[in-house]
């Protein structure tokens, strides 16, 4: 007699068990859960690192008191730490979760390409950030002026820095490689949405750039470990080796996606269809281009001229201005046009991107001034004006993109008005500091590169003046950052439900339904049925 | 009777050899910006009359023996793709297992000659470069021995066929990026020293 064993239903019961929050964290590979990961971890740096830049300022205003800083070295080590958090801990990895999130969506993908690499870079750059920070406050981070850190812990900080890189690059092939090959049949390179488009060039100049970093990075470590530097690892010289990622041409490539946040908001609010596609796409790209900054290190100097005064430098710093400007026009020439069609209150991102783009044509002219050699600024406080203005522009995208696709990201609305609030304080904060870091730039005082930084910033009483604005600004700063963190935890926790496009997008991530294309013939799905390759 | 038309197949490129094309230059970067470093010290050095690296330090020969097995290499990994490509499972056990060797020899004759040129990692700017460049090379081309290693268990599983050729074309990719690598390490640290 022949029995059949039947499975039991406990099996389909156990295929079915629910996952806590944590497991489901893990070992998720969805693009959106990766892509919520990278958004929420970078708004917690930007929150760390903009209340670390509203205590560095109190230190600079008042410089009796170093507070928790016990001296130049530790105030040092904050210094580089606030810079490199607010770039590679904050404005990239939210950027890569917007990315995550909704490039997929808006190029018709099923999902995000090598998931599990996804997921991997994710946690791989989690880990890192987690390694630096700590290399940071165990006395180590980048050195110190007066060689006063723990060279373990320097040792530390690079390791960190390593994994960091490693998990951004290895996010960003997984974003270009849905790009160009998961894309809908028929959506060719042209016709993607300029998000995007704006993605594939920061993401490969990101992919071009950032391991020139590791390369520095794995040089200074070798030269530091177990034995006395050389040179690399010497701790005076790690940060003007690594200097080059914070500052012009590169840091125009970490917020160049915000652009193509700007022209995704700007012709869906205004409903006009945005004119000029193809030069947007052809300046964009050029901005791009003119960002790689891997080539811009004190390694490259040619006897009796630095890289920074070389033609190349100078003429990518002035280029910028007019990219930029003309980047801003097409948007202003799409809202003109669109006006009529705008209520009294325009949408909230619309009002951001609009600030974004503005804080960034500040932050390339003060990039241009910096690098015109009669001006002697390249060594002052307009390094730093620089970077505030450039980063705030990315952030206050980011917030404009979190307002705008939010809704689809997370399914719940959010407070449009607090959002606003948020972003507006941002970029006024970014803009009074950059302003009055500039001047102070002009009135000569230095970019934190030297051991007597603190004190020729006492006897600056001039400068002392423009510091309190800065300060005001790292503080405006701080709160519009905290600001946003609410708003985006209130969305989620009591967010009403969001229509599935509340904005009338007419781009694929706003479809109501997933659009499934299939051919009268699926040939293709035959084949792998069948196996005709084995036949 | 009448023809069957199959409609045209999507003309995208293929996801691994995508991603594998984007992980390879991020690679060729790393090495570009040690390289660019390296050059860039090598001539300062030599403009202003000093010593780069002490006469006799770097010998042609382990570096051409290199060159030499990473260029055999290139030829196996090319037999790899097209054994894969043409469902012919006895070359791809070959052809992998023989670039899996010869990256092995690679990494043998790279360990022996740091180890016998004499030169400590703290001697000068220019050793450092050397053993850092020279280091992080073995690693890529350990990584590679172990992707093609992992590719032949996949092979003896009967998974490497045609279909699944994407998997040996990504690893061939990086391969020869790191054979390219080599080929200016040879030129520029060996030969010019």
């Amino acid at each position: 007699m022949t029995t059949t064993d039947i499975a039991p239903d406990s099996v389909a019961v156990d295929g079915q068990q629910k996952h806590t929050f944590i497991e489901r964290l893990v070992t998720s590979t969805s693009s959106l859960s990766i892509g919520k990961s990278w958004i929420n971890t970078g708004l917690f740096y930007l929150i760390s690192s903009s209340l670390l830049g509203f205590f560095l300022d109190i230190v600079r205003f008042d410089t009796d008191r170093y507070l928790i800083f016990s001296n130049v070295d530790t105030f040092f080590q904050f210094w580089s730490l606030n810079r490199t958090a607010l770039v590679l801990l904050a404005l990239i990895p939210i950027i890569i979760g917007l990315a995550m999130c909704v490039v997929p969506l808006q190029i018709g993908a099923n999902s995000i390409i090598f998931p599990r690499a996804a997921a991997f870079g994710f946690w791989l750059w989690f880990l890192g950030a987690g390694i630096t920070v700590f290399g940071f406050l165990a006395d180590g981070g980048f050195g110190a002026p007066d060689s006063g850190s723990q060279q373990e812990a320097v040792a530390l900080t690079l390791v960190g820095l390593l994994l960091v890189i490693t998990g951004i690059c290895m996010s960003v092939i997984c974003l270009l490689t849905t790009i160009i090959s998961g894309r809908c049949m028929g959506m060719s390179l042209r016709r993607i949405p300029l998000f995007s488009w704006t993605m594939i060039v920061s993401g490969t100049l990101w992919i071009l750039t950032l391991p020139v970093l590791a390369a520095n990075a794995v040089l200074t470590y070798v030269d530091l470990r177990g034995r006395s530097a050389i040179y690399f690892g010497s701790e005076d010289l790690i940060w003007e080796q690594i200097s080059w990622v914070f500052t012009h041409p590169q840091i125009y490539v970490f917020v160049l996606p915000l652009i193509g946040i700007a022209y995704d908001i700007v012709p869906v609010a205004t409903k006009i269809r945005q004119r000029n596609h193809d030069l947007v796409l052809i300046l964009s790209g050029l901005f791009g281009v003119i960002g790689f900054g891997a080539y811009a290190q004190p390694f490259f100097d040619t006897p009796g001229t630095p890289v920074r005064e070389e033609a190349l430098y100078v003429v990518t710093a002035v280029l910028a201005v007019p990219f930029s400007l003309l980047l801003l026009a097409g948007v202003l020439e799409t809202l003109r046009m669109g006006a009529r069609n705008l209520t009294r209150h325009p949408p909230a991102p619309l009002v951001l991107s609009l600030l974004s783009l503005l804080l960034l044509v500040s932050g390339t002219i003060v990039g241009a001034l910096r690098a015109i050699e009669p001006f002697e600024l390249i060594d002052t406080t307009a390094t730093t004006a620089q970077m505030k203005l450039t980063i705030g522009a990315g952030i206050v995208a980011a917030v404009a993109a979190m307002l705008w696709w939010g809704e689809r990201i997370i399914g719940k609305k959010s407070k449009q008005g607090f959002g606003l609030i948020a972003g507006a304080l941002i970029a006024t904060g970014a803009l009074l500091s950059g302003l009055t870091e500039t001047i102070n730039g002009f009135l000569g005082l230095d970019d934190f590169t030297k051991v007597n930084f603190l004190e020729k910033v006492s006897s600056e009483s001039t400068a002392k003046v423009f510091i309190f604005f800065s300060f005001i600004g790292s503080f405006l700063f701080f709160v519009g950052s905290a600001i946003f963190l609410i708003v985006e935890f209130l969305r989620v926790r009591n967010g009403s439900e969001s229509e599935v496009n509340p904005w009338g997008g007419h781009t694929l991530e706003w479809t109501e339904e997933v659009v499934t294309v299939s051919s009268e013939r699926p040939l293709l799905d035959i084949e792998e049925k069948v196996g005709v390759d084995d036949v | 009777m009448s023809e069957m038309i199959s409609p045209p197949l999507p003309s995208r490129p293929r996801t691994l050899v995508t991603g594998a094309v984007l992980g390879s230059i991020a690679s060729v970067m790393f090495f570009a910006g040690l390289l660019a470093i390296y050059f860039s010290m090598r001539a300062d050095a030599i403009a202003w009359g000093s010593e780069w690296f002490p006469e006799g330090a770097i010998q042609l020969v382990p570096g051409g023996m290199n060159m030499a097995t990473m260029s055999l290499s290139v030829i196996t990994m090319a037999w790899a793709v097209r054994s894969v490509s043409l469902n012919d499972r006895i070359h791809t056990y070959l052809a992998l297992g023989l670039t899996a060797l010869l990256g092995v020899a690679m990494i043998n004759q790279t360990v022996f000659y740091l180890n016998d040129i004499g030169l400590p990692v703290d001697y000068s700017k220019a050793s450092t470069l050397l053993f850092t460049i020279v280091g992080a090379h073995m690693i890529m081309v350990a990584i590679g021995v172990i992707w093609s290693l992992l590719l032949l268990v996949r092979a003896f599983g009967g998974q490497d066929t045609r279909r699944h050729q994407d998997l040996v074309s990504a690893l061939s990719i990086y391969w020869y990026a790191g054979v390219v690598i080599y080929s200016i390490i040879w030129i520029g640290i060996y030969i010019a020293k």
